[in-house]
């Protein structure tokens, strides 16, 4: 309604010349956000532009060297290899968490005794703080007194170097990250279960479905704006990963499980060439935008209830 | 209280003119309706009143003073929601001196008024409680109480008793009324039901595409329609429009019957194409009428309707498919008939209260 | 088979498979809770012991020792705590502006920061606050979690606004409010819930927050995360009390969660789905 009304009162004040706005005006409900959000928000980035055009180390003379910093990322090895674990790290982050949240969401979509607690339970993995549960991690991750060794050995395979070789880090810290955000895709999903109509339900009972055939012809499609949600989220998050790696591996052993964050860490505060390290930064966000527009487009093409527009 | 004056008001969203000029004058203390189907800016000029939407053209007055830039709150008027837009976390009597207390009206007034109102509309029991436990009738009331408390120049409602079912609703159609006449508050009320409009107002102005059809007492616009918009909106059953032609002193059916015009032939008008109009309610039985056969009765017990489809018409013949459909007829007829579907009457209109149409401009002759 | 007897065998199955979803994050924080309440030489046995003979209460009174854990419980207390009020003064009015203006527009600026790696923020901030002579004390960490708590807010807010049907600050327009009081005293009450959730999911993410802290805290301003990594490098490694102190840092996070977790729940679900 105030889309039209906005663009009525243009034809208004043509019309009769001098009317005025009825409707209060938001701004100022605006600016005091407005101001803190272009001051810690769109100055960074706005900066980071800027510092990524020169050579800039902390304490040093600065100087200005155009395009020479991405010059220099396209012939890091380090870079590259950075991005390659990069995106194996969110490609499985994102599938194995979608897949295992999905079906504990149709799991918690059933009526269970003690569903607020149980629920509250299987979110606490993503809420507590990361840090913490990552020590704990790299305590079970130990080849000899750690409990996931004891447990495999249970069971007759093992041990397990996990985060301690190269060729074991990303897929244990992948493991991790599952840990940690499996329930936020479930919770989305279960949003999503929520909003469906009962009627399909009924009306395919009646017509004779499986509970397979409900579930891939009508759940799966209806559901799937949701799961693209869930993609678009997971993604974003895992790309800019970084407490539970930093604090487990630090990038290692070596820099097998370095990833771009990690690299970006590194470079700025590290070695304090923030000049080198704006540079991945904006490399790094530009992956992020395009690989969330690749997604919302997509997006876009899955939803069938997507009628509001937004 | 107050008289409303609007004067060729306009309402444009970008390039697309939902109000096309309106004018109406409401004198003080009136009870005027805005009817007409949905989409047809009744609502929005309601809102352009309240000072809610911004005039895009000409002038609106409340007494005299033209408010077009006035913000809603200096207006001095008080309106009742179509969901009636109770403050959820206020009680049902803050709800009612919300707006008392936003002017810092002495305690003991708020007191007294919330009290008056709560006297007239019954809601002395439920001061304390929130909206969400009242019943739907029982919110409608409150949000009225709220606009009675304010005691304002003019009273706004728009489409209130559209969530109501349909026994409340004719219950609160008379509160309203009774308040009405109590308070004698000018009053502009909009709604889509004919009903409503013409069991309730002193004058009702007849809305289409953002023009007025028609400005009138209920049941002036009844009795006299200007147009067929108007015959055929305000009535209900709606009104039969029988296509044909002026010849004589009477009227000939596209199928050729004749029908009785009772000598009010408008004057150099002969073989003039024309649409015939006869309420449901003004057929008889007669021997020289219009042969129909009866299609469908359906009896409501004080009354019956019968749906017929005239003789001779094309709608009689196998295959006869929608267009023809609006050739049917409807009666309604006090007694109660022991007429079946397929059996043949023969009905006549009462010449005296039929009106004649020009078929290109809608207009009555 | 019967249709009782399925109905039932169908909801213990449901029941086991839940149970079986629940397990990794209970059994992981019932660990946690072992390792921390153990003595060096249990946290050292193979096969692993779930619950120990004698359980170390000394892992929890010696991180206490040590004065400056609670001066990093303060410090994260404060850096939260400021962080979150702000973002609630500036937040809320803003995402009531931005859901009556339906200015959606500029949700987009917040759902980019939100895909902006914390990171990238650090940089350029970290320089503005070295010029300005502020490191060393809470302000840059207040300031830059303003950049988490934010968006969070204003997003969430954004979203509650938009469902407080128009119609009733209409009524209040006619009543005779001015837009300032019909932010107080209609959007704002009918909006408490979702304040609860923005200020809950605000205090969560900003307590957690490590990466700002570990290049912007100094010695004396640590808060609580950075300072427990912090005993993972630098102190010996003696898994005991780091467990503890592990625990004691997310505990206030994990009671919040299972107390508000409908309200965490219906945040982050809408939120999610926004942000989308």
């Amino acid at each position: 309604m105030s889309i039209l009304t906005s663009s009525g009162r243009v034809a208004g004040a043509a019309s009769v010349g001098r009317t005025k706005r009825l409707r209060p005006s938001y701004w100022p409900f605006v600016v005091p956000a407005l101001i803190v959000v272009v001051g810690v928000i769109v100055f960074p980035w706005v900066f980071t532009l800027w510092m990524s055009a020169m050579e800039w180390r902390i304490g040093e003379e600065q100087r200005f060297v155009g395009l020479q910093n991405y010059v220099r990322l396209a012939t890091d090895v380090r870079f590259l290899e950075a991005m390659a674990h990069t995106l194996v790290y969110t490609a499985l982050s994102v599938v194995a968490p979608l897949v295992l949240g999905t079906a504990a969401a149709l799991a918690f979509n059933t009526k269970l005794p003690a569903r607020g607690l149980l629920r509250g339970i299987f979110v606490m993995p993503m809420m507590a703080t990361p840090v913490a549960i990552a020590l704990v991690w790299t305590m079970m991750f130990h080849p000899q007194l750690g409990v996931l060794n004891y447990l495999l050995s249970q069971i007759g395979i093992g041990p397990l170097q996990w985060v301690y070789h190269p060729s074991t880090v990303i897929l244990s810290l992948v493991l991790v990250e599952t840990w940690q955000w499996t329930p936020l895709v479930m919770l989305i999903v279960l949003g999503g279960l929520a909003s469906l109509p009962t009627e399909p339900y009924e009306s395919a009972q009646i017509d004779g479905a499986t509970a397979w055939q409900r579930f891939r012809y009508l759940t799966l499609p209806m559901i799937k704006p949701f799961l693209m949600v869930a993609v678009i989220i997971r993604s974003i998050d895992a790309l800019k990963s970084f407490d539970i790696l930093y604090t487990i591996t630090q990038g290692g052993p070596g820099t097998a499980s370095e990833t771009i964050n990690l690299y970006l860490y590194s470079v700025a505060f590290t070695y304090y060439d923030v000049g080198y390290g704006s540079a991945i930064a904006v490399v790094f966000f530009v992956l992020i935008i395009l690989l969330s527009l690749v997604l919302l487009h997509l997006r876009q093409r899955s939803a069938w209830n997507s009628g509001d527009g937004k | 209280m107050a008289s409303v004056s609007i004067r060729n008001v306009r309402k444009s969203y970008g390039p697309v003119e939902i109000i096309k000029g309106v004018s109406i004058d409401i004198r003080d203390g009136e009870f005027v309706i805005l009817v007409g189907p949905s989409g047809c800016g009744k609502s929005t000029l309601l809102r352009m009143i309240a000072g809610l939407e911004e005039i895009s053209g000409g002038t609106i007055a409340i007494d005299d003073r033209v408010v077009n830039d006035m913000p809603p709150k200096d207006r001095d008027i008080a309106m009742v929601f179509q969901n009636y837009a109770l403050y959820p976390h206020m009680t049902i009597a803050d709800n009612m001196s919300f707006a008392l207390r936003l002017k810092n009206t002495a305690k003991s007034e708020i007191a007294a008024k919330v009290e008056r109102a709560a006297g007239i509309l019954g809601l002395g029991p439920l001061l304390d409680r929130f909206p969400r436990q009242l019943s739907g009738g029982q919110r409608q009331r409150v949000a009225m109480g709220r606009a009675i408390v304010r005691d304002p120049k003019v009273f706004l409602f728009d489409e209130p008793l559209s969530n109501l079912d349909a026994k409340l609703r004719v219950q609160m159609r008379t509160e309203i009324k009774e308040m009405h006449q109590r308070l004698k508050t000018t009053t502009v009320y909009v709604t889509h039901d004919q009903i409503e409009a013409m069991t309730m107002a002193d004058k009702i102005v007849v809305m289409h595409d953002g023009i007025i059809e028609q400005v009138g007492a209920p049941l002036d616009l009844y009795d006299n329609p200007a147009n067929m918009f108007v015959a055929g909106f305000i009535g209900s059953p709606a009104m039969n429009f029988i296509p044909g032609s002026i010849g004589g002193d009477g009227f000939t059916t596209e199928d050729g019957s004749r029908l009785p015009l009772g000598g009010r032939v408008p004057a150099a008008s002969d073989g003039r194409p024309a649409v015939y109009g006869v309420r449901p309610e003004h057929f008889r039985l007669a021997d020289e009428g219009l042969a129909a056969e009866v299609v469908v009765v359906e009896p409501t017990g004080s009354e019956t309707q019968m749906v017929l489809r005239p003789l001779g018409s094309k709608a009689g013949q196998a295959g006869a498919g929608r267009e023809d459909r609006k050739r049917e007829l409807t009666w309604v007829l006090r007694e109660r008939t022991g007429a079946r579907p397929g059996e043949v009457v023969r009905i006549a209109p009462d010449p005296a209260r039929a009106h004649l149409f020009n078929p290109d401009t809608g207009l009555r002759l | 088979m019967s249709r009782p007897l399925r109905k039932l065998l169908d909801k213990a199955g449901m029941a086991v498979c839940v149970l079986l979803l629940v397990s990794p994050a209970l059994l992981f924080f019932l660990w946690m809770l072992s390792l921390s309440l153990k003595f060096e030489i249990d946290n050292g046995a193979y096969p692993p012991i779930l619950i120990p003979e004698r359980f170390a209460w000394k892992n929890y009174t010696t991180i206490f020792e040590g004065n400056s854990f609670l001066l990093y419980f303060w410090n994260s207390l404060i850096v939260t705590g400021a962080a979150t009020l702000f973002a609630l003064l500036v937040g809320v009015p803003a995402g009531y502006g931005i859901a009556r203006m339906q200015a959606h527009k500029s949700a987009v600026v917040i759902m980019i920061a939100r895909m902006t790696p914390g990171l990238s923020f650090l940089i350029p901030l970290f320089l503005l606050f070295q010029w300005l002579g502020l490191l060393g004390t809470l302000w840059p960490q207040i300031i830059i979690h303003l950049v988490v708590t934010v968006p969070i807010v204003i997003w969430i807010m954004i979203g509650y606004f938009e469902t407080t049907p128009m119609e009733l600050e209409e009524a209040a327009m006619v009543d005779g409010a001015t837009r300032w009081q019909i932010f107080a005293k209609v959007a704002l009450p009918i909006a408490k819930p979702g304040i609860v959730v923005a200020f809950i999911l605000s205090v969560i993410f900003s307590w957690n927050n490590f990466v700002f802290g570990i290049v912007l805290a100094s010695r004396e301003t640590r808060t609580l995360p950075v300072a427990v990594y912090n005993m993972l490098s630098f102190e010996q490694v003696s898994w005991g009390p780091l467990a503890a102190a592990a625990l004691v840092v997310t505990l206030p996070v994990l009671i919040l969660t299972v107390a508000a977790q409908r309200q965490i729940v219906a945040g982050l679900t809408a939120g999610a789905v926004k942000g989308g």
